[in-house]
């Protein structure tokens, strides 16, 4: 089972490099490829442990926690339409207002983290 | 992300403990570089966390791998297989493709949440320990790139943004290789440390503990892909439309009640002088039909898709003359292949081929009407292809010549 997965494995990534070597410019998707890993692992994440240092002692933290990580997340997949510089090809591409719904859905995530917090800050102090 | 606390000084309890005594050996440089490196004292950076997201996130991949694969296909057909691409069920792409961007949405929360659970092993001491060691952390960091390498670039070429120099489409396709075989390659990998992690009673997880932070963690990983899925997949799956908050379309925006992505003007065919237009029939016997006389021909409905491979998708009523009808007054079998031409400027879908499945479906029009009105300029006035089961590229607009081959 492992070494059939395994060769797999190895097939597919070898035609995904030979397929990568046919395309105009390999050397632009190999750029563009550790690109990736940096953001990920030098910006991003720092920014999440960031932000989860911060978070551990607050009160409620599983729930503060989850709905930042809701927040993150709607965040993330709506970046693209957010900041999408030049005009759209029509009026039916990125035709929403996104910037307020993204807001809205912000204000929303931030009014349950803030009762999430104090309800669980008033159980505390009751105990 | 709760009690996760990061210091350069010795690490408590954790997966790793970067500040313990080095292997035998190290000279002092080593010692005190790998001191620098962050330690990991918080919870849930442990091997059952990564079993759960891991699963789900392999789910949302092989879904997004299978469903791209097959739309790759469908839409650059080799020639043995144009022929045997099936024309049912009519919805069929439309799924297909819907599946595809949905599942790669779902999986940017789970690739988030799994890649941080396991981001410790990064600063993992020592960094290789022998060749087989060093081959699995290759394969590991080709995981990384190729899978935020790929949900990077598909979710901003479903918003029609490009900022990179490479072309699309076959990047995406020989990435998604590459990504799939560092996907298998890790599973085989860690198929023992998967097992003894599987279930919430395993020894292993047991072992670990955590159990309750561990649930109210999933739990926010859980309700985040809900929230990513239901603001955008209105896009394709129209009933939630009135929540579609963030996806790059909506069901209700584009001229006639449906979206559009090549606008007549775009396409330098806003000008039909119908005076002259003339619809080519070419076969055994050719023919030209003016556009009263197509209207003159026996006129059909057919309820279909127009399904993007950029995701989105919107079901809309066509009335028009059969293909098969055409094909069949041109003196060729209903089952030919066909090529169908626009008179659209350039573009890298002016000529369109089709095989014989969808040229015999009497549900593939030569549409004349959207929703009980003449087609819009911008939907391929005064003729259009419309066909169960394809790409929208392929639905054929401002259409010239249809030819039995």
């Amino acid at each position: 089972m492992r070494t059939v997965l395994g060769t797999l494995g190895v097939a597919g990534m070898a035609l995904g490099v030979w397929r990568l070597l046919e395309v105009r410019d390999p050397l632009d998707v190999a750029v563009w490829l550790g690109g990736a890993v940096v953001l990920h692992d030098g910006i991003i994440v720092p920014v999440v442990l960031g932000i989860g240092l911060l978070v551990g002692g607050v009160r409620a933290r599983g729930t503060v926690r989850g709905a930042l990580i809701v927040a993150g997340s709607v965040t993330a997949v709506a970046l693209p339409v957010l900041l999408r510089p030049g005009a759209a090809a029509n009026p039916s591409v990125v035709p929403l207002n996104y910037l307020r719904n993204w807001l809205w859905m912000m204000a929303l995530l931030g009014v349950f983290i803030a009762g999430a917090t104090a309800v669980g800050w008033a159980r505390a102090r009751r105990r | 992300m709760n009690s996760m606390q990061e210091s350069a000084a010795e690490g408590g309890r954790g997966n790793l403990r970067p500040g313990a005594t080095g292997p035998e050996g190290e000279t002092l440089i080593v010692q005190r570089l790998h001191r620098l490196l962050p330690a990991f004292k918080g919870r849930l950076h442990d091997k059952r966390t990564a079993t759960v997201v891991g699963r789900w996130l392999g789910g949302a991949v092989l879904v997004c791998f299978v469903t791209g694969t097959v739309s790759h296909y469908v839409q650059h057909p080799s020639s043995w297989l144009i022929d045997i691409l099936p024309s049912r069920p009519s919805w069929g792409y439309r799924l297909n493709q819907g599946l595809h961007v949905a599942s790669g949405i779902a999986a940017i929360p789970l690739l988030f949440a799994k890649l941080w659970t396991v981001f410790p092993r990064l600063f993992e001491w020592p960094a290789v320990r022998n060749v087989w060691h060093g081959l699995e952390r290759i394969s590991v960091a080709a995981l990384v790139a190729t899978g935020v390498f790929q949900l990077f670039t598909g979710l901003l070429n479903t918003a029609q943004w490009y900022p990179w120099p490479f072309s699309f489409v076959p990047v995406h396709f020989a990435v998604s290789w590459l990504f799939i075989g560092a996907l298998l390659l890790h599973i085989a990998v860690k198929l023992p440390v998967i097992s003894s992690h599987w279930r919430r009673e395993s020894a292993a997880t047991l072992e670990i503990g955590d159990g309750a932070d561990r649930r109210s963690f999933l739990y926010g990983v859980a309700v985040a892909v809900g929230a990513v899925t239901l603001t955008t997949a209105g896009q394709s799956f129209t009933p939630l439309r009135s929540l579609d908050l963030f996806a790059p379309r909506h069901p209700n925006y584009g001229p006639q009640g449906l979206p559009v992505n090549k606008t007549a003007v775009a396409a330098g065919a806003d000008q039909v002088d119908l005076a002259t237009w003339k619809l080519e029939v070419g076969g055994p016997q050719p023919f030209t039909l003016s556009l009263d006389e197509l209207r003159a021909l026996p006129q059909y409905e057919a309820e279909l898709p127009i399904a993007c491979v950029e995701g989105w998708s919107k079901s809309a009523k066509w009335r028009g003359v059969r293909v098969r009808d055409l094909l069949e007054q041109a003196g060729a079998p209903a089952s030919s292949r066909v090529r169908v031409t626009s008179f659209q400027r350039g573009g890298a879908y002016r000529v369109m081929e089709m095989g014989r499945n969808y040229a015999e479906d009497p549900l593939t029009l030569l549409a004349l009407e959207l929703n009980g009105e003449p087609l819009h300029p911008d939907h391929g006035f005064p003729a259009r292809i419309i066909a169960p089961n394809r790409p929208g590229v392929w639905q054929t607009k401002w259409v010239a010549k249809v030819e039995a081959l």
